[in-house]
């Protein structure tokens, strides 16, 4: 033991003695941070590079293979190449796209309306698969931004990211990689004026800034203008192959670390001084949860439309929360609803020949209206 | 291997370059609770901050002992019932894991449950451990929470406002357990404003008195319990 240490800083003699690295593997952070910092470096520091790992691989391929999330005409161009691979599928009546486009087939027997049916689920399958990604990471997402009280950003970020793309848009570039810049330069800000106490105008005011600028950028490009806003409303919702490829996996990974991470968000929003005595740093924490948040918002924003996330974000989520007792099967119950909304969405888009994100939206607060009427009756 | 755990010597804590509290001398020691008391705003959460190491000194040096050959010091954290946002969705059970998720990579507890399960039984709460934390009682949600802070077996326990929100025989319960396991062994460090219940489990007490002139920092004073409910009954006859 010591007797004497430096002016500043804490020390612990223990950890001094055995140098820089602790026992269990707690590191002394410069400056002199006491001996309680266990696991956080190396957790905190994994989970980070594999979120940008993932980040990095997903806008990598997207942007190598040309598609970039154009998503408005390059969904049309998307419905086009997928109808002429099909052939003669896509003269069926029923095959035609979910919402706008849609046709209701004359009369047909019950055999011809199952096969139109198969023929719909195959003809959108990657539509399908990459709005279920976007559902069940988005319900696991939605879950802790409705809890974290941060439902203004997650609204925010589709503004910001629309910037970026509006930026793609008029330089002619890919849309993708400028939404990512922005919408990182964005997270930046977001978590670095919530670590400095910054008032309540930042998040709204970057609401109101994405859905101007965004517009002002592309002002008097009129296929832009027409692109933009169908980012916005997502009616036409087509996915290629090789854009699914890329988002599904990313999407379910993403929402599969969210929900490992439960006690995390848990621990970070009801004790963070525990947090911080343990060696964890909350700031860190909160900007990776916005990271995740910000990868699932730009995937399926630049796939779906920003309808489609909002509506799973919010609306599975808000629905089974009243009937769970535990994190996690708030976030099972939440991504299984997600999934029905998108059955019930299709379903919908189909017969009713409206648009799916819409179908999706509006099918799902239906069922949350009735879910917290129920609940409210229940007491 | 000593009693004591942490000793600060004329320091000073504050942010930003502004002295928020001055203190001469301060040692945490096993076996002992260390009561830190003063008016709204006079620094008390910055000096435990300060004392736990989440906040480095401005001067002065603050040493944290090593709790047993070759461990590091563990520093516990009882939040306050009334701090916990009930809209999550979360049994009693969930709520006692806080503490040891957080020192488990990546919050996953596993066969730790079962630690959280032994002190809530210790406590007589596993009957509770089902039930969803926002439908206790504020002293059942204060026992549960220190139930998991217990079970993380922290070498110091940092307790933040305990007793705030409790009737009266929550209270005498809660200190009761309190003494209970500083008799055992355990340090702790309890922030309140309420100085008949640091009076019951303190042996000594940090009371913050703030500078007169302002941008001063605030010093403090070690007294004893007794010194501290003299001073507080000769301050109530003056108002008297």
């Amino acid at each position: 033991m010591t007797t004497r240490e430096g002016r500043r800083g804490i020390r612990s003699r223990g950890q001094r003695d055995r140098g820089t690295k602790g026992q269990n593997g707690e590191a002394r952070a410069a400056g002199g941070w006491p001996v309680t910092r266990v696991f956080n470096p190396c957790e905190a520091r994994i989970a980070f590079a594999a979120t940008l790992v993932l980040l990095f691989f997903s806008v990598l391929s997207l942007t190598a293979r040309g598609q970039a999330s154009k998503p408005a005409d390059q969904v049309d161009q998307a419905t086009q190449d997928v109808l002429k691979e099909l052939g003669p599928a896509a003269t069926q009546p029923a095959a035609a796209p979910a919402g706008a486009t849609a046709q209701t087939p004359p009369e047909q027997t019950d055999e011809e309306t199952t096969v139109s049916w198969r023929q719909l689920i195959v003809l959108f399958g990657w539509m399908l698969a990459t709005a279920g990604a976007v559902g069940v990471a988005g319900a696991i997402l939605g879950l802790f931004v409705l809890l974290r009280r941060e439902a203004l950003v997650a609204l925010a970020i589709p503004q910001v990211v629309a910037i970026g793309a509006a930026i793609g848009m008029r330089l002619g570039w890919p849309t993708l990689p400028p939404a990512l810049g922005v919408a990182l330069v964005a997270l930046i800000y977001f978590a670095l004026s919530k670590r400095w106490g910054a008032g309540n105008w930042v998040v709204p005011s970057f609401y109101v800034a994405g859905l101007c600028l965004s517009f002002l950028i592309i002002a008097n490009h009129g296929q832009d203008v027409e692109d933009l806003q169908r980012l916005f409303t997502g009616v036409d919702v087509a996915v290629k192959p090789d854009v699914a490829a890329v988002a599904v996996p990313v999407l379910l990974i993403v929402g599969v670390v969210c929900a490992l991470l439960w006690r995390r968000w848990l621990l970070l929003a009801q004790a963070p001084a525990a947090a911080e005595l343990a060696g964890l740093r909350p700031a860190r924490w909160d900007t990776l949860f916005l990271l995740l948040l910000t990868i699932v918002i730009l995937l399926g924003t630049s796939s779906l439309g920003v309808v489609m996330v909002l509506s799973m974000l919010f609306l599975p989520a808000a629905t089974v929360l009243p009937w769970v007792r535990r994190i996690p099967a708030a976030m099972i119950g939440g991504a299984v609803l997600s999934l029905v909304f998108l059955a019930i969405g299709f379903y919908l888009s189909n017969t009713m020949r409206w648009p799916m994100s819409q179908s999706v939206g509006g099918a799902g607060f239906v069922i949350l209206a009735v879910s917290q009427l129920a609940a409210q009756l229940r007491g | 291997m000593s009693d004591s755990l942490i000793e600060v010597t004329d320091a000073v804590f504050g942010y930003g370059g502004r002295a928020v509290v001055r203190i001469e001398r301060l040692v945490v020691s096993r076996g002992q609770c260390l009561g830190i008391f003063g008016p709204n705003g006079s620094g008390k959460t910055t000096l435990v901050r300060g004392i736990t190491g989440l906040l480095s000194p401005m001067a002065g040096q603050v040493i944290h002992q090593p709790a047993e050959t070759g461990s590091s010091l563990r520093i516990g954290y009882l939040p306050q019932h009334r701090n916990i946002e009930l809209h999550w969705p979360m049994t009693a059970l969930d709520a006692a894991s806080l503490a040891i998720s957080a020192r488990k990579l990546f919050g996953w507890i596993g066969s730790r449950t079962q630690d959280v399960l032994k002190m809530m039984r210790r406590l007589e709460l596993e009957h509770l451990a089902s039930r969803p934390f926002a439908a206790l009682s504020g002293g059942q949600q204060q026992r549960v929470l220190l139930s998991g802070a217990l079970a993380g077996s922290p070498t110091i326990l940092v307790l933040d406002e305990p007793t705030e929100g409790l009737d009266v025989r929550s209270t005498q319960e809660l200190l009761d357990l309190l003494r209970e396991f500083i008799r055992e062994g355990m340090a702790m460090m309890i922030i309140s404003h309420e100085a008949d219940d640091l009076v019951q489990v303190s042996r000594e007490i940090a009371w913050l008195h703030p500078a007169p002139q302002q941008g001063e920092p605030s010093t403090v004073e070690i007294v004893s319990p007794e010194a501290l409910g003299e001073a507080i009954l000769q301050a109530a006859r003056r108002v008297g």
